[in-house]
């Protein structure tokens, strides 16, 4: 009886289809240097992570997990955690999986931080910037996995490209939220002594926000990790993809594997980012 | 306005003049219009808009330490602000040795702030992230001022404020008025010319707030810098200030030497502060007592005795018994005395029918006792235990103050009745 009034459509799809292949054709070779650039990074990250000795990761995640975790048996349970992985058999998989997470956070941090800033900086930003966070954290990720899949093309670095989309909204937030909560008065006192709005930034602004951006870092970091398993999907080698291919096959076993190996990866780097972000804050208090 | 312009015949190193701040959108068409002469409120009713600072004038001289009173909310942090264009001013100059800073662009203004002027801050403003040493080296780091140039500056304004010990450690390890010392010591760091002290010391508690008074005034007796100091207390204004702004509702309304705030107040406002700042009715023995450079026991002989007075060069001491109890009071001519008989009992030697008081007697009926001896009055608990004394020349001093005020706010109060009638209840 009430049907949607036909004159009211917004024909939103054709309009964005139209936007793609216009992207497409003009913008081809900007994507494919900015393809071929990660693509760069990230093999040489992979190559690096292969070619270290598979002890000598897991004496250095050991050792540092007892650094800033303070913990000796901390340390040696995130070295096990390692070994576990790689008596699953699936060491190689595991570095391939880090790589991507690696070369995402780089870039995810390289843009979100001076996102951040900027958008402490402006109110304005700030409500422009807000709901476009909120989108690409809401938006189902197939939907940005097929256009980044026509801009890239297979592989790696639409899974890098889509992870980023994912992972970078908690450190923008919270490199935000970081620099807003600086308190005012310290603020004024710095520009009473005569600070240029950079050394404002650079000495006190950032310093004080630290230990939230490391709460962003960590959580960033985390969500990359969340994104790998989907990221296979567009066939980016890995333990998303064992997992995936498991499914398919019904073999529970090998998934279960492959997922527990996400899951202790998930551990160690949650466990080390953690406490380097709750060390910052204990610095800053005392 | 009374006396504006009765200042020393020094050099005049800040002059404002006709500045205001009305916080809001159309803040300058109100300034232009009509509008500048409602009141607070229905300005605020009307417009939207906050008036914080009204077309104050007023002249610093060079070396002068400047009060700004008012009660929160008369805007005097406004103003202070406004001098460093911390707030712009919405219209009005200011002009620091004779040059006009509101016309500045943002580098000749962050140079003044660097170069110029130094600031102190009610809630301190340290940086929690750095440590006391880093906080104080501050100006000179923004300065562009090499490391072991501002570290060796930054720890001798330290130990001018004696926390020497204090530089490693952050400021939140420090009590308040430590906190403060090292404000301070941030701001004198750089040198400025001139220095801006907004309620320093008002979060502090008394005692302490007290101790920090004294040590600017020795301070500035040092190093004689152009002060502006804002507070919200009238003794605080009344002790450090050469002269003194009282401000109402964003303006001034009078400006003056403190003994002309208090002899000659400008209006019903003024004296009332005034008449409320009366501290004989206030104040108590325990507050004023300090503690004397020597004591005598009853167990030291004469001869020892005499030679504690001689080395300190005092004429009289208290005399305590083993259990803390006050026995008297020993003189210097009564001991000689003694020596020269050869007695040997310090009970000898002590002062007949000796006054006493206790810590919670009133400055008020102290006056008697102070007026009828010329030693310290000793200060005793309950149980005749020695804490404290007295000095008959505090005790005498705020009574002639006290004396003043009562004289003329006897005076006023004919004038007073007309005045209050008009005026609708300054419930502030």
């Amino acid at each position: 009886m009430f049907e949607f009034p036909e004159f009211l459509s917004i024909p939103l799809a054709e309009w964005i289809d139209a936007g793609m292949s216009w992207l497409l054709t003009n913008w081809a070779v900007f994507f494919d240097a900015v393809g071929s650039g990660i693509l760069f990074g990230l093999l040489h990250i992979e190559r690096f992570l292969l070619w270290l000795p598979w002890f000598v990761i897991v004496l250095l995640v050991g050792l540092l997990a007892w650094r800033v975790m303070r913990l000796w048996w901390a340390g040696l349970l995130m070295a096990v955690f390692l070994v576990l992985i790689g008596s699953f058999g699936y060491w190689d998989l595991s570095m391939m999986t880090l790589a991507i997470i690696i070369a995402a956070v780089i870039i995810s941090l390289a843009l979100g931080i001076p996102t951040g800033i900027i958008m402490a900086r402006s109110n304005l930003v700030e409500s422009i910037i807000r709901p476009v966070l909120d989108a690409m954290q809401t938006m189902p990720s197939f939907v940005y996995l097929i256009p980044a899949l026509m801009f890239f093309g297979l592989g790696k670095v639409p899974a890098v490209f889509a992870t980023i989309i994912y992972a970078v909204p908690p450190v923008i937030r919270l490199t935000n939220v970081g620099i807003r909560q600086v308190s005012p008065d310290v603020v004024e006192a710095a520009r009473a002594f005569g600070s240029s709005p950079q050394q404002i930034l650079f000495e006190v602004q950032l310093p004080l926000a630290i230990p939230s951006i490391m709460v962003g870092i960590n959580q960033t970091t985390m969500m990359a990790l969340a994104m790998v398993v989907i990221a296979s999907m567009i066939g980016a080698r890995g333990l998303g993809l064992e997992v995936l291919l498991a499914i398919n096959r019904i073999e529970v076993g090998r998934g279960f594997e492959a997922g527990l190996c996400i899951v202790l990866l998930a551990i160690i780097i949650d466990r080390i980012t953690h406490a380097l972000a709750s060390r910052q804050e204990y610095t800053v208090q005392t | 306005m009374k006396n504006g312009n009765l200042s020393q015949n020094g050099e005049v190193c800040i002059e404002v003049s006709g500045l205001w701040k009305v916080f809001g959108s159309d803040a300058k068409e109100i300034i232009n219009s009509e509008k500048r002469t409602a009141s607070k409120e229905s300005l605020l009713e009307e417009t939207g808009c906050v008036l914080a600072v009204r077309d104050v004038s007023f002249q610093v001289n060079r070396g002068e330490l400047f009060v700004i009173m008012g009660l929160s909310g008369s805007g005097k942090s406004t103003l202070i602000r406004c001098i460093l264009r911390l707030i712009e001013p919405t219209a009005g100059k200011v002009l620091i040795d004779g040059e006009d800073i509101c016309g500045y662009k943002s580098k000749r203004l962050i140079e003044l702030r660097r170069h110029t002027t130094g600031m102190i801050f009610q809630y301190f403003g340290l940086f929690p992230h750095r440590s006391v040493l880093d906080n104080v080296a501050y100006g000179l780091k923004v300065r562009g001022v090499a490391r072991e140039e501002r570290y060796a500056r930054a720890r001798e304004v330290i130990a001018k404020v004696g926390l020497k010990e204090w530089e490693s450690y952050p400021p939140s390890a420090l009590s308040g008025g430590m906190q403060q010392r090292v404000g301070i010591a941030r701001a004198l760091a750089t040198d400025p010319e001139i220095l801006l002290m907004d309620e320093p010391f008002s979060g502090l508690d008394p005692l302490i707030r007290r101790q920090m008074q004294d040590e600017l005034l020795n301070i500035q007796a040092e190093v004689q810098k152009t002060i502006l100091f804002v507070t919200h207390d009238l003794d605080e204004a009344l002790k450090l200030g050469n002269r003194i702004a009282i401000m109402r509702d964003g303006g001034i309304i009078q400006i003056g030497t403190p003994e002309e705030v208090i002899t000659t107040p400008s209006d019903a406002y003024v004296r009332e502060f005034v008449q409320d700042a009366s501290p004989a009715k206030v104040l108590t023995a325990g507050n004023i007592m300090e503690q004397p450079n020597i004591l005598l026991y009853e167990w030291q002989g004469p001869k020892a005795a005499l030679h504690i007075l001689g080395t300190t060069g005092l004429d009289n001491a208290f005399l305590v018994a083993r259990t803390g109890k006050l026995l008297g009071l020993v003189t210097l001519k009564r001991l000689v005395e003694l020596v020269q008989k050869g007695g040997s009992s310090l009970g000898e030697a002590l002062e007949p029918d000796p006054l006493t008081c206790t810590p919670d007697m009133l400055l008020e009926d102290l006056f008697p006792l102070a007026a009828s001896t010329e030693y310290p009055i000793p200060v005793v608990d309950d149980e005749g235990k020695f804490v404290g004394e007295v000095y008959t020349s505090t005790v005498l001093g705020s009574m002639i103050r006290e004396k003043t005020e009562e004289a003329e706010a006897e005076a006023a109060k004919v004038e007073a009745g007309e005045v209050a009638a008009e005026e609708t209840k300054t419930d502030v």
